[in-house]
């Protein structure tokens, strides 16, 4: 159950540019919808440039959309992003809703390949007060002390033994004025 | 042959009219549907795709085209497209004259003259407004590296502003807002030099069209951003810490800095370290560790200079976009005053941290 034999790469969130640290600037550059004006599977396609084309061009006003009615094609959509990568689609027997998914899932995407996200967070101040070394911690003493030592040398946080525990309870059931024999 | 050509029919017939033949791009991502295709396909495109890797190696590289040579672009909604996304007002005319090159306009004026037509070209070139847009571009990097950066001696904002103002750093910049389809310049595949030219004319019209507030905004949020993630002390740290320490605490009238060892071990192995502290006065300001003493008290003394200029690991994080809304009229006032350089700085003359 490894990463090896798997097509899909796997990595850590990324955005191109640092995109919204200053300002959000939507990754999708153009977008071509290619289309038969008679086959019965770009119905959907041509049902979606009909009635919902306009609102998608106006809400999104930073995409290119070019339409490329194609006689005996099937329709597809191709996706170019800021960053060189193009997403190819094919919307054949789609249904006018299922256009207009799929048309937001490549709005929302940044042009990096799909991949599996390795941790959904990410920092990059993993320490605040620095990361833990052997030295952290240790009493500055141990720079000047003779070993063996009476305190560095033992394990630091030994509680009292067995034997100590039990002289301490006899010491408590001790009397303190031991009363004399009545013999 | 004969039969290769019936075949390669064949294939578009049967399953490949789904792709769109765009035979500049090498990479193109499929969201992939299950699809049941007979036996000979892939071995037809396997050898077809050998055959093609054959040619392309000859020829020094797959073949590319620019984006204007497809029958789907339309330059006048590109340029609507780019303004849109960026979400800035730009003049036209001034935003198609920063995406015009001087070699484009030589190649477009020869090519008329070749064909008889000797015609002055009256379009404008973007050679000015590269100028201005680039004095901008360092401008505003100033502006906001010595308002965030308030302690710190110029030298390191020099270096940060030579980082962001790099030709790299603008190239890559230009790349990621579309500037690659829009330039008209006679290279292609297009220069880094063309990039950052476009970019700074970009800024130098938007500062044209919407106001140097906008164009301040703008490097803001796109220039200056790349410093996220970086540890700056990589970019520039002092030649001799111990003694721009000395002369600091000199300076402050403070005790001159003694260097003790604080920790080692594993001192006759390779993988020894020592542990030096600086002390001011028996007070003590930094430590830092080293393959041997003189490493590690240099890195002790880095270590002091870093706490001093506030720019150690665990420094504020940067702000960026909305949060520098109240620190702008600082920025401006800042773009002309450069900080104190190392040999004249001291704690009590730069002021306290903005944020």
């Amino acid at each position: 159950m490894s990463n090896k034999h798997l097509f899909l790469p796997s990595g850590f969130i990324r955005t191109p540019l640092q995109n919204g640290l200053g300002r959000y600037i939507p990754q999708l550059q153009r977008i071509t919808l290619k289309f038969c004006k008679n086959h019965g599977g770009s119905r959907g396609v041509r049902d979606f440039i009909e009635t919902d084309l306009m609102e998608f061009a106006k809400t999104n006003p930073g995409t290119v959309v070019y339409l490329k009615p194609r006689r005996h094609r099937y329709p597809c959509m191709v996706a170019e992003y800021l960053n060189g990568e193009r997403e190819y689609l094919s919307c054949h027997e789609f249904s006018r809703a299922e256009i207009q998914k799929w048309l937001s899932y490549m709005c929302t995407r940044s042009g990096i390949p799909v991949m599996r996200f390795r941790k959904y967070q990410h920092t990059d101040y993993p320490s605040i007060q620095g990361v833990w070394n052997p030295f952290t911690h240790q009493a500055p003493e141990i720079n000047v002390a003779q070993f063996p030592h009476e305190i560095l040398s033992k394990p630091v946080n030994n509680g009292p033994t067995a034997t100590d525990q039990l002289i301490e309870i006899f010491k408590k059931t001790q009397i303190k004025d031991p009363v004399k024999p009545e013999h | 042959m004969a039969a290769l050509w019936k075949t390669c029919h064949q294939c578009l017939r049967y399953g490949l009219s789904h792709k769109s033949f765009y035979p500049s791009v090498s990479a193109i991502n499929v969201i992939s549907k299950r699809n049941f295709k007979p036996r000979w396909v892939a071995p037809t495109l396997r050898e077809i795709k050998r055959r093609k890797d054959v040619e392309d190696d000859r020829n020094g590289g797959p073949k590319i085209f620019h984006r204007s040579t497809f029958l789907e672009w339309n330059y006048d909604a590109e340029i609507f497209a780019f303004s849109n996304r960026l979400g800035e007002k730009f003049n036209e005319a001034t935003l198609r004259t920063a995406l015009t090159h001087k070699s484009y306009v030589e190649r477009e004026t020869a090519r008329l003259s070749d064909m008889g037509v000797d015609s002055y070209l009256q379009i404008q070139n973007n050679e000015e407004l590269a100028v201005v847009g680039g004095e901008m571009i360092s401008k505003f990097t100033n502006g906001y590296l010595r308002a965030v950066f308030t302690q710190v001696p110029e030298e390191l904002i020099t270096a940060m502003h030579d980082f962001l103002t790099s030709t790299s750093n603008l190239e890559t910049v230009g790349k990621h807002i579309g500037l690659g389809d829009l330039m008209l310049c006679s290279d292609f595949p297009c220069e880094s030099e063309t990039y950052v030219k476009s970019l700074k004319a970009v800024v130098a019209a938007l500062a044209e069209s919407s106001g140097e507030e906008r164009a301040r905004i703008f490097v803001q949020d796109l220039v200056v951003t790349q410093l996220y993630g970086l540890d700056i002390n990589e970019l520039w740290n002092p030649s001799d810490p111990v003694g721009n320490l000395t002369d600091i605490l000199k300076r402050e009238g403070k005790a001159e800095p003694e260097f003790r060892l604080i920790k080692h071990s594993g001192q006759n192995s390779v993988l020894a370290v020592y542990y030096v502290g600086v002390y001011s006065d028996k007070n003590f300001i930094a430590e830092g560790a080293g393959e041997s003493l003189e490493i590690a008290k240099e890195m002790a003394a880095r270590e002091a200079l870093k706490q001093l200029f506030h720019t150690e690991d665990s420094m504020k994080a940067l702000p960026f976009g909305r949060q520098l809304k109240n620190i702008q009229s600082k920025i401006v006032q800042l773009e002309n005053q450069p900080n104190l350089p190392l040999s004249k700085w001291i704690s009590e003359k730069v002021t306290s941290a903005v944020h």
